[in-house]
């Protein structure tokens, strides 16, 4: 009887966690807040709009900032967003949440992961491993590029 | 001539709660302790271990990564938080290491002991 109360409290309070980081997540994605989410739409946007406008510069440049190759049509837009990842000037909202996750994250001992890391591949969500002891633990700090 | 057996009613409905009994109601174990454990503060501590060692451990980032290809996949202004708990509740659920669990479980056995008293 006491462990079947006991399951069922650790339940509750593990569900109220749950809603939490759904939450969490969720205002993330509706502020727009997760940079590699707008690289992403953004990257999708211009692929439609190089097949559309051809006639937009077609010389490619090395970013002085991160090295990619940069269509010279899309440079400007580019140093924009490159060069605004060096300071948290964004917004203030990105920096409070950021530096809230930042205090969690430091204590960390596993393997580090960084979610804004600038690769160019498209796939930059980490696969969901499991979490049980033994196993390779994700851990989120969230360094600056 | 068929021996005549009491009709089934063609509706099968549970009885009416009476309204009187309903008052009377004495709240459960369950409910009794859930107030004590809110009202001392012990949920709040509770929570906010089990909280602290779901993020050391990576489980909260795994449930983030979650969200995140869901969200990427539907449209970020097309989910809700309904959805994203939904999305993540089952893993969720089934991936707190154990040691975790037993820790938290042994911290809420030994509230129900104390309050019992």
């Amino acid at each position: 009887m006491a462990s079947q109360l006991s399951s069922h409290f650790f339940g509750d309070l593990l569900d109220s966690i749950i809603v939490d980081v759904a939450s969490e997540c969720h205002r993330i994605a509706r502020l727009g807040l997760d940079r590699n989410l707008e690289d992403e739409e953004e990257e999708l946007r211009l692929s439609a709009q190089a097949r559309s406008h051809p006639s937009v510069a077609s010389e490619v440049f090395e970013c002085m900032n991160c090295g990619r190759s940069i269509v010279a049509g899309r440079f400007a837009p580019h140093l924009e967003k490159c060069m605004g990842k060096g300071r948290k000037a964004r917004s203030k909202v990105t920096r409070s949440s950021t530096a809230a996750q930042n205090r969690y994250s430091r204590g960390s001992p596993v393997s580090t992961y960084s979610p804004y890391s600038n690769s160019t591949t498209s796939n930059r969500l980490s696969n969901g491993t499991s979490g049980v002891a033994g196993e390779e633990y994700l851990n989120g700090t969230f360094q600056e590029p | 001539m068929f021996g005549v057996r009491r009709m089934r009613p063609s509706v099968n409905r549970p009885p009416t709660p009476d309204v009187q009994e309903n008052q009377e109601k004495e709240p459960t174990l369950q409910e009794t302790i859930n107030i004590k454990l809110i009202e001392s503060g012990e949920k709040e501590r509770l929570m906010e271990l089990l909280r602290e060692r779901l993020v050391e451990c990576g489980w909260k980032d795994e449930m983030k990564a979650i969200c995140r290809a869901f969200i990427k996949k539907k449209g970020r202004n097309n989910v809700t938080v309904d959805d994203l708990v939904h999305v993540i509740t089952p893993k969720g659920r089934a991936s707190v290491p154990d040691s975790i669990k037993a820790e938290l479980l042994q911290r809420i056995r030994k509230f129900l002991v104390s309050a019992a008293l």
